[in-house]
């Protein structure tokens, strides 16, 4: 459809200035009043090109307030004015610019042109605005080209290169120009030039202007006739096209006769039913395709039915043709250089793809690792399997949450949040700790079935009290957007904060296991309980204070995790499985263990992600099964504790 | 004399530390041969290494009159072949009675197929009666082995290793924990069952090892210190600098 | 299987006769063949509490007397009741398609009924040809085959792969609801081959029995479900009774002595563990056409997590003494409550996560041998 307005366009453009040149605004709006009040896409075309190819100072504004119904119709006189909308009427303004006084709403018809309309409006427009010594308006106008870009835009554009002052804009419409230069110059030299101009570049747009270059028709052609066209590459049937593809490329283009569908040879079939034969073949005997195709054929030699292709024809019409692919671009040189340039940009393009997966992968490591590392205290150094960990993820995002409701100042309330939200899951592990856990240590089986049910009924809490919808936890507005290396590589602003955050953990977990009192109370108890109660070490207290600090860490990282993911009751569950996984995989008690684990499961879900991008959720079960592999060759995890302490 | 068990210049090395050092050992088919050694000498990780539980990092440890590498083996294969062992602390199946335990160890198919369809003749239920009286354990046979005292539970465990009927017997600390009465059992028991077969005791009650008045091999720091009869190693310098030295003091 | 076996096990002979009597009550007071005292639905219920003891049986096996906490056997039953609902659904549909062609001119091919049905239950997936896992499906024999086999060849490789590098432990437990999800993930995809989250429907109608009524059918079923269940109590309470029980039950309590007797722990584990799959699959098989839907969601980890509850409120391995069809019977109950409750709220689940710690922290004390001293009465 755009082709086709760009091409009225242009023909009118060319067209318009020796018929209508001389015209003002007025006169060719005057002229054409009958199509101006009532404009279609079809048929206003000329009349926006003669105002645009006036040469009238005030078309700009005209076409600007036509389209934002700031034109208007005297009915008493059909005369149009601009209009503006006051308290009791119109305020109107002759063509010309000069004052026209005022009217009644009632004297005037707004001019209402429908969107199609509008758009063409403002594709005149553009030229215009390219010049117009607004440095936003021109800005504007450059975004629209290079939304829209058509061939007519391009002479504007370059005619309005030399006066630009602003070094920005300036280099926005050098390189404007060389796209459309690119696509739709008419000398093949320029083109070339163009594209070789970009090398190096990895831009969207550019892609996006070389991709059209390169597309392709796939034609076919009998052997001894020559095809003419910009030949991409000829295809081989079986190998670059199926058999029934190069016979229905046959087909379509009137070289072989049609096939014969099952279903039409079942109509004729049934078409031919002569008393419950058909040629000669009892009805009832015609159950197999064999016996229907045999009985096509007596048809066919009875010349009832027309010759429908064989499969041996088949197979002798697509040898006796060429097959190939043929570019739309007819100038060879120019598809030469668009393919050689986008080749050079995919080689480049692959590698910045890699390093963005990579970026992908370490900010998905850093959640899992930020989801894992409570778990990696209260399992690895506990041993004390806790399902309802992901709850209390769930309970930190919650918390999040409603202190937004309390404090809309999103900052604030991101500073707030984090302690409060430690408080309540830490008291929600000690809570748990007192009333489930510490009844059954040493019965790793039934604590990891009691932590189950709590982490059931928690699930049921946060859904009775929040409901089922998800909830917002908004982020502040500094940490929206993202630090964008080029149009590939780009990391959102939440993913460096919880990339830093987690850093930030796991600097703290090592401080307060190596560096404080703490720390050393619960290896101690971890290593040999009754050995550290006889030398004054309440154990009980230190289980209770480890699984509160588990719980409290989890409850942080539900803040950060509820950042980018919607809060609902299910959170935690989602990510409870692969917590444990970056555990068991990382190896336990140890805190290097969980990093390498969480490195490792990230890596690989981006990993198999990018190999089969259609599908994530096949790729969460492949990377399930690659662990349950990888656990055979390192049962113990990544960083294993070795000899006789790690026991039996 | 072929040795039944060769052992070889093993070394296992667990985070840094040697626990075993370029140790050698052999033991012939009827011979009784106490170990001893202080603490973190490598006596029970010698143990470990020789049924299955344990790979050595360098060695070599071989069986029978054919060689038969041990290390390549698991260790129930290990157990299969004629390697009964004994652990410090009684291990029996204490929710089981004690008729249980005995048929589990009783020399018989080890397969699930075998076992699912094994089913006590007169002969086994014999074997079982004549094994618990030869352990003092005949009036306990249907009482839970959960409820036998600690004594018991050796004698239980000791019981289970005849049963298997082992070539080579690997006893840990055998009298830990039994009156003299029963040391004095067990140490006929021990020195009985070395005419038919090898037996390893792992001792580190002197008074013991001198009643079964057999060699004597000291480990220390993971390889053989010594070697010879009790007397013999007693007055060994060396022997008396790091273990008697220490805890005769 | 001896008469001393009876003797020595006199608790089989009861549970037996409870089932019997239990069957044919029902049957007596259902809407087919008695008074109708009971309703379809209800017998159905019955029959599908059945199925459930029947896997909550294999569970006991598996977990109170090997000690393996199993996290998966849900997906085995889940599985089973794949296997057979792809004939069910087969058939049901070749019946439909071979009766809407009948009306064409001309005789169907072999090829326009097989397109017929794959159109019929792949349209709802965007999907018009038969995918290769149903190669057999329109075979009874092979598909009742494949409810053994698959879960079976899926429970051994796992197994073995999972033993054979010594996981044990609540370590295991996590793996085994790691496959479980992988699984679900797995069957939520549309190109699965087995309609995606869609799952499998209408297996309440059996192939070939148009003219026998949901309420005979039903019966029927509770009838199969109950000598399949009295068979595996059977051949369970003869498999623990013996050496084998004992062994089993001394790997729960010191795996690494049981490898010192000689005896190749990972060839029992994998052997219990595969003999309980298939266990479970059957019993899935017999629930499913008597739910008459299945989906993926029916084998996502908590149904395994909810078997594992039942039989921890039953009293794990009881078996022998007559206590594990309480477990199945409390597990059936919560289950039919569940479904009277769905359509209220989710209560039931709020309360099945109490009653787990419950259970839990009232439970055995040293290693889970004592029953409960609510259960003990």
């Amino acid at each position: 459809m755009r082709a086709l307005v760009a091409a009225l366009v242009a023909a009118f453009l060319m067209l318009v200035p020796s018929a209508l040149c001389a015209q003002s605004a007025a006169e060719i709006l005057l002229e054409n009043r009958a199509l101006v009040e009532k404009p279609s896409r079809q048929t206003i075309g000329p009349v926006i090109a003669a105002l645009a190819a006036s040469g009238d100072a005030r078309a700009a504004d005209i076409l600007a307030g036509w389209a934002n119904k700031g034109l208007g119709l005297r009915k008493s006189d059909g005369a149009f004015f601009l209009i503006a909308a006051t308290a009791d009427g119109y305020a109107l303004t002759a063509l010309d610019g000069s004052d026209a006084g005022t009217a009644a709403k009632a004297e005037i018809t707004e001019l209402r042109p429908n969107s199609g309309v509008r758009g063409l409006i403002s594709l005149a427009l553009v030229q215009f605005r390219l010049t117009d010594p607004d440095p936003a308006r021109r800005a504007e106008a450059l975004a629209t080209i290079a939304r829209d870009p058509a061939p007519e835009l391009l002479a504007p554009l370059r005619a309005s290169l030399d006066d630009e002052a602003d070094p920005a804009l300036a280099a926005q419409k050098d390189r404007l120009n060389r796209l459309l230069t690119l696509r739709f110059d008419p000398d093949s030299a320029a083109r070339v030039a163009a594209i070789d101009s970009f090398s190096g570049d990895l831009g969207l747009d550019l892609r996006a202007a070389l991709n059209p270059l390169l597309a392709t028709v796939r034609k076919a052609a009998p052997l001894i006739t020559p095809i003419d066209g910009n030949i991409a590459r000829d295809l081989t049937p079986g190998d670059d096209l199926t058999e029934v593809e190069a016979y229905d490329l046959l087909v379509a283009a009137n070289l072989a006769p049609a096939r014969l569908s099952r279903a039409d040879l079942k109509a004729a079939l049934v078409a031919n039913i002569v008393d419950g034969r058909v040629a000669g073949t009892p009805v009832a005997d015609l159950n197999t395709q064999a016996a229907r195709n045999a009985a096509y054929t007596a048809l066919e030699a009875a010349g009832i039915v027309p010759l429908a292709a064989t499969d041996e024809e088949v197979t002798q019409a697509s040898a006796s043709h060429r097959f190939v692919e043929v570019y739309t671009e007819p100038d060879p040189k120019v598809t030469t250089a668009a393919a050689r340039a986008l080749k050079a940009i995919e080689t480049k393009l692959a590698l910045m793809q890699a390093a963005d997966l990579g970026l992908d992968a370490l900010s998905l490591a850093s959640i899992y690792f930020l989801a894992a590392i409570g778990l990696a205290i209260t399992f690895g150094v506990m041993r004390v399997i806790n399902m309802a960990h992901g709850e209390f993820i769930m309970l930190g995002a919650y918390t999040g949450y409603v202190v937004q409701l309390f404090i809309p100042n999103y900052t604030l309330s991101l500073i707030v949040a984090p302690p409060l939200a430690f408080a309540v899951t830490f008291a929600a592990g000690v809570a748990m700790e007192r009333l489930v856990i510490r009844h059954l240590y040493k019965r790793p089986l039934e604590t990891l079935l009691a932590t189950f049910g709590i982490s059931i009924a928690l699930q049921q809490l946060a859904k009775t009290v929040f409901g089922t919808q998800a909830r917002p936890l908004t982020a502040p507005a500094w940490l929206d957007g993202a630090l964008s290396v080029n149009d590939v590589v780009q990391v959102s602003y939440i993913r460096i904060a919880i990339f830093v955050l987690a850093l930030i953990f796991l600097a703290v977990f090592l401080f307060i296991m190596k560096r404080t009192r703490l720390g050393l109370e619960v290896r101690a108890v971890q290593q040999n309980p009754s050995m550290a109660a006889s030398m004054g070490i309440n154990p009980d207290r230190i289980n209770m204070l480890t699984f509160g600090l588990g719980s409290g860490i989890a409850g942080i990282a539900g803040i950060a995790i509820g950042l980018f993911a919607k809060v609902t009751s299910e959170l935690g569950s989602d990510y409870i499985v692969q917590s444990f996984m970056t555990v068991v995989v990382g190896g336990v008690g140890n805190i290097w263990g969980t990093l390498a684990g969480a490195a490792m499961i990230g890596g690989l879900q981006k990993g198999i992600e990018f190999l089969n991008p259609s599908n994530t959720l096949a790729a969460q079960t492949y990377m399930i099964l690659f662990i349950i592999l990888f656990i055979q060759f390192r049962p113990r995890g990544i960083i294993a504790l070795k000899g006789r302490a790690a026991g039996d | 004399m072929t040795a039944l068990l060769e052992v070889s210049g093993i070394s296992v090395t667990f985070d840094g530390f040697r626990a075993i050092n370029n140790l050698s050992f052999s033991i012939g088919p009827a011979e009784l041969r106490a170990i001893i050694g202080p603490n973190g000498a490598g006596k029970t990780t010698f143990m470990d290494i020789v049924t299955g539980k344990t790979r050595p990092d360098a060695g070599n440890v071989l069986w029978g009159e054919r060689s038969v590498s041990l290390l390549k083996l698991s260790e129930a294969q290990i157990a299969r072949i004629g390697v009964g062992r004994k652990f410090q602390r009684p291990t029996v199946f204490e929710d089981q009675s004690v008729t249980d335990n005995l048929i589990m160890a009783l020399r018989a198919p080890r397969s699930p197929w075998a076992v699912l369809g094994w089913r006590a003749r007169p002969v086994d239920m014999a074997r079982v009666a004549d094994l618990a009286a030869e352990v003092g354990l005949a009036d306990a046979l249907p009482r839970k082995a959960g409820e036998l005292s600690h004594g018991q539970k050796q004698w239980l465990e000791i019981g289970m290793l005849l049963a298997q009927e082992p070539q080579l017997l690997l006893v840990d600390e055998p009298a830990a924990g039994m009156t003299l009465a029963e040391r004095e059992h067990t140490t006929r028991l021990l020195v009985d069952l070395a005419k038919t077969r090898a037996v390893v005791v792992v001792e580190h009650d002197m008074e013991f090892v001198r009643r079964l008045n057999c060699k004597v091999t000291v480990l220390h720091e993971g390889a053989v210190l010594a070697e010879g009869s009790l007397d013999h190693v007693t007055r060994d310098q060396r022997v008396i600098d790091v273990y008697l030295g220490r805890s005769e003091r | 299987m001896s008469r001393s076996f009876f003797l020595r096990n006199p608790s089989v002979l009861v549970f037996l006769l409870v089932l019997a009597l239990f069957t044919l009550g029902v049957t007596l007071m259902s809407e087919a063949y008695g008074t109708a005292l009971i309703s379809t639905s209800f017998v159905k219920t019955l029959g599908k509490t059945l199925c459930l003891c029947l896997a909550a049986l294999a569970m006991d096996l598996i977990w109170g007397y090997a000690g393996i906490l199993s996290l998966g056997h849900m997906a085995f039953f889940a599985l089973g009741g794949y296997m057979i609902g792809m004939w069910l659904m087969y058939a049901r549909t070749e019946e439909i398609v071979v009766a809407a062609l009948a009306n064409e001119p001309l005789p169907a091919t072999a090829q326009e009924i097989q397109n017929g049905i794959a159109g019929q239950i792949f349209g709802v997936v965007g999907a018009s040809e038969l995918p290769p896992v149903w190669l057999f499906a329109h075979s009874l024999p092979l598909q009742l085959m494949l409810v053994v086999v698959v879960p079976g060849v899926l429970a051994l490789v796992f197994g073995w792969l999972a033993f054979r590098s010594r996981v044990t432990g609540v370590y295991l437990s996590i793996l085994t609801q790691a496959m479980t999800l992988a699984l679900a993930l797995y069957l939520f995809q549309n190109d699965s081959g087995l309609r995606g989250n869609n799952g499998l429907s209408g297996l309440q109608n059996i192939p070939g029995l148009d003219g026998v009524s949901q309420a005979a059918v039903s019966v029927w079923f509770l009838w199969a479900s109950a000598v399949a269940l009295g068979l595996a109590y059977l051949t369970l309470a003869w498999v623990v009774s013996g050496k084998f029980g004992s062994v089993i039950r001394a790997i729960r309590d010191d795996e690494a002595r049981v490898r010192f007797l000689g005896y190749l722990v990972e060839g029992y584990k994998l052997f219990v563990f595969t003999l309980t799959a298939i266990i479970a699959a059957i019993a899935g098989a017999l629930y499913y056409p008597q739910a008459g839907i299945i989906n993926p969601a029916e084998l996502a980890p908590i149904a395994s997590i909810y078997l594992a509850v039942w039989v921890a409120i039953g009293g794990r391995r009881r078996f022998r003494w007559g206590f594990t069809p309480s477990t199945g019977w409390i597990g059936g109950w919560f289950c039919w409550a569940c479904r009277l409750w769905r359509s209220r709220c989710l209560r039931p689940r709020a309360l099945a996560g109490c009653s787990i710690w419950c259970r839990a922290c009232a439970g055995p004390t040293a290693r889970g041998h004592r029953l409960a001293p609510m259960m003990a009465r």
